[in-house]
């Protein structure tokens, strides 16, 4: 038979004892875990346990919902299924998306960013003069690089072959041909030949090439041309200027900074140059290039809702099994509030509960969505690196915390309808 | 106020001078789909420190009902519960339930223990949002109640004695002026019942209030006192 005068006595103790203790408490936890670790050689296992508790301690909603949710496994696991389809979709979708509008934007290159000016038809004239040049470099001051061409379609005759090509003059080549080893900084003797020409002749730097009678040593072959662009490179061969006979230029090539530089170059050569006459033709494609932006944005809008539709699906999941869950524990939650749980205890429970099955499913979700959009990459002409961008970081990151919104959500009705509950309501069912 | 509460305890057969809880005119009705029913009338009870009170009648007759309002979990429509001579009505949700986990211990009739937590997690539940940890205190009554070697079991690895014993522990855990018990021995045999009973009344002993609704007539052997309630009206048994 217990003594329970004695109990009585020491409980009294004991709630001074936990008086002092509130006073110090993440002290006294820290104390009490560091000195149980510290007292007994434990094994791993126990020292996890130890602080496994000591946790469940400092967050009680959470290890209370950890609790309840290893209670049924496999309705948490389908519910978590749920949310790990929704963010699998939202992820996979969303990352090929974004990676199909890397890899054209790439593809497209700086075409966007350029502006080609040439000699209107209607002016009657071939060529732009250095007025010409000197306006244009004025309209696109500090806000790309103006590249005066020369050009004209000739025959190339090098290593016991001969093709036809179109010959530019220029002293700045990189940025139009791109960069490769052997392309000068300034463009001032030699030949530069495109991919396609250098084929064919079968050139490479140091070989001879004939353009209309005058022989010109190769001094690099230009890279083959991954992007679009209205010069085509690939079967070009190009001089430096000096080497035409005239003084004028064929077209103008802006390389501006930005589309939106492209778009203001533009603009101000029309008002420069057509303001009483048409004389020059202006050609950019930012717009064609915004078209195209804004349809890829439009494409990544759709897919990301088709997926969206499929998480908010996991969310009503999450609800229904949060309901039953509730409905299930109403005894038990009556039992919680009876001996003095808070409601908003009680509520923060139920939705660390909910919000879990976001969490997790989103982990797995992003996991596996990302893997999936890899793979995809991997095994198609769709390149890595478009899909390794940022971006993509932000999608899966979106679509985690989406996951794990939509579960919070779902969890709230059922959460709100249990805690609030009058007790004795509760304790009856 | 303090003199009528006195005449009234007095008048239920409590010698105290301020009862830790107490029922004053109460009447409690609901409104159903078939009008209005009475569950108590008029009703005046008190318990006092260090008594055990058995509360008997008929199914039906308002026993869940008067232990609901002393539990603070209902209010009554007419008439006062008092906590130590302090009226209840008037406060919040939150100091109810604070009222609750501080002077009032529960004990139901199936036990209503969280079945994934272990004997002391759940002896020590209603401390669970509370800064300071209370596994100490929970061990140390479990031990008492004779359940030393059952600390870390499941509800389900529990006999029903056990199960009634944790949950005995886990209504003193906060050390309650007042412990209430529905159908104490509602779901245990005869030894087992006895076994709790005796717990109880050395829970009494230690200057607890105790209020057990029974249908059960062992109860009624282990208490002070023994009250009827009729159709909603409370009368001496």
């Amino acid at each position: 038979m217990p003594d329970w005068s004695r109990l009585r006595a020491w409980l009294r103790g004991a709630r001074r004892r936990a008086d002092r203790g509130r006073r110090g408490v993440s002290d006294a936890v820290a104390g009490a875990v560091a000195a149980a670790v510290a007292a007994a050689p434990s094994t791993v296992v126990d020292r996890t346990r130890r602080t496994a508790a000591a946790l469940g301690r400092r967050f009680p909603a959470v290890s209370l919902a950890l609790r309840n949710l290893s209670r049924q496994r496999l309705r948490a696991g389908l519910a978590a299924l749920g949310i790990v389809i929704g963010v699998f979709a939202v992820v996979a979708l969303g990352m090929l998306g974004t990676a199909l509008q890397t890899a054209a934007t790439e593809e497209l290159g700086g075409l966007g960013n350029q502006v080609i000016v040439s000699p209107a038809a209607e002016s009657g004239r071939e060529s732009l003069n250095s007025r010409d040049l000197a306006a244009i470099e004025r309209a696109a001051a500090g806000r790309g690089t103006v590249i005066p061409l020369k050009s004209t379609g000739a025959t190339v005759s090098g290593g016991g072959g001969r093709t036809v090509a179109q010959v530019y003059g220029t002293t700045n080549p990189r940025p139009l041909f791109g960069d490769a080893p052997g392309v000068p900084d300034y463009h001032r003797q030699g030949a530069l030949v495109g991919a396609d020409v250098a084929d064919a002749l079968d050139l490479r730097a140091g070989s001879q090439v004939t353009i209309e009678s005058n022989t010109y040593r190769v001094v690099a072959v230009l890279p083959p041309q991954s992007s679009i662009t209205p010069l085509r490179a690939d079967s070009a061969v190009v001089l430096p200027p000096d080497e035409f006979a005239t003084e004028e230029f064929s077209q103008v090539v802006v390389q501006a900074d930005s589309g939106s530089d492209a778009d203001a170059v533009a603009r101000e050569v029309r008002e420069r140059l057509n303001a009483r006459e048409r004389r020059v033709s202006v050609f950019s494609l930012t717009s064609v290039l915004d078209r195209i932006t804004e349809f890829f944005a439009l494409l990544n809008g759709f897919l990301l809702a088709v997926a969206g539709v499929s998480l908010v699906v996991a969310g009503v999941s999450i609800f229904n099994v949060m309901l039953m869950t509730v409905s299930e524990r109403r005894g038990e939650i009556g039992v919680l509030r009876a001996v003095g749980i808070h409601r908003d205890q009680v509520l923060r429970t139920l939705l660390v509960e909910a919000t879990l099955l976001g969490v997790a499913g989103g982990v797995v979700g992003v996991l596996l969505g990302t893997a999936g959009v890899v793979l995809v990459a991997l095994n198609t002409e769709l390149p890595i690196d478009a899909v390794l961008v940022a971006a993509n970081a932000l999608v899966a990151l979106g679509a985690f915390a989406f996951g794990a919104t939509v579960a919070l959500v779902g969890g709230l009705y059922p959460a709100y309808r249990a805690a609030w509950e009058p007790p004795v309501d509760s304790l009856r069912g | 106020m303090t003199g009528d509460a006195d005449a009234d305890a007095g008048a239920a057969g409590v010698s105290d001078v301020v009862p830790p809880l107490r029922l004053a005119e109460v009447t409690k009705r609901y409104e159903g789909g078939g009008g209005t029913v009475t569950a108590l009338s008029d009703v005046d009870f008190a318990v006092g420190t260090g008594e055990v009170v058995a509360v008997v009648g008929p199914s039906g007759s308002g026993k869940s009902t008067m232990l609901n309002l002393l539990g603070l979990l209902d209010d009554p429509t007419e008439g006062r519960v008092e906590l130590h001579g302090e009226p209840v009505a008037g406060r919040s949700e939150r100091e109810r339930t604070d009222v609750r986990r501080e002077t009032i211990g529960f004990v139901f009739q199936d036990f209503h223990l969280i079945p994934t937590l272990s004997a002391v997690e759940n002896v020590r539940l209603p401390t669970a949002f509370l800064p300071a940890d209370a596994t100490d205190r929970a061990v140390d009554l479990l031990e008492r109640v004779g359940l030393g070697e059952r600390l870390e079991h499941t509800p389900d690895e529990l006999s029903g004695g056990q199960k009634q014993r944790v949950a005995i522990a886990r209504s003193l855990i906060n050390e309650p002026d007042v412990l209430l018990a529905d159908e104490p021995t509602g779901n245990l045999d005869r030894d087992t019942g006895v076994s709790v009973l005796e717990e109880v009344r050395a829970i009494a002993a230690g200057g607890v209030g105790v209020v057990a609704v029974t249908h059960d007539d062992l109860v009624t052997e282990y208490a002070d006192r023994t009250v009827e309630l009729v159709d909603g009206v409370l009368r001496d048994a």
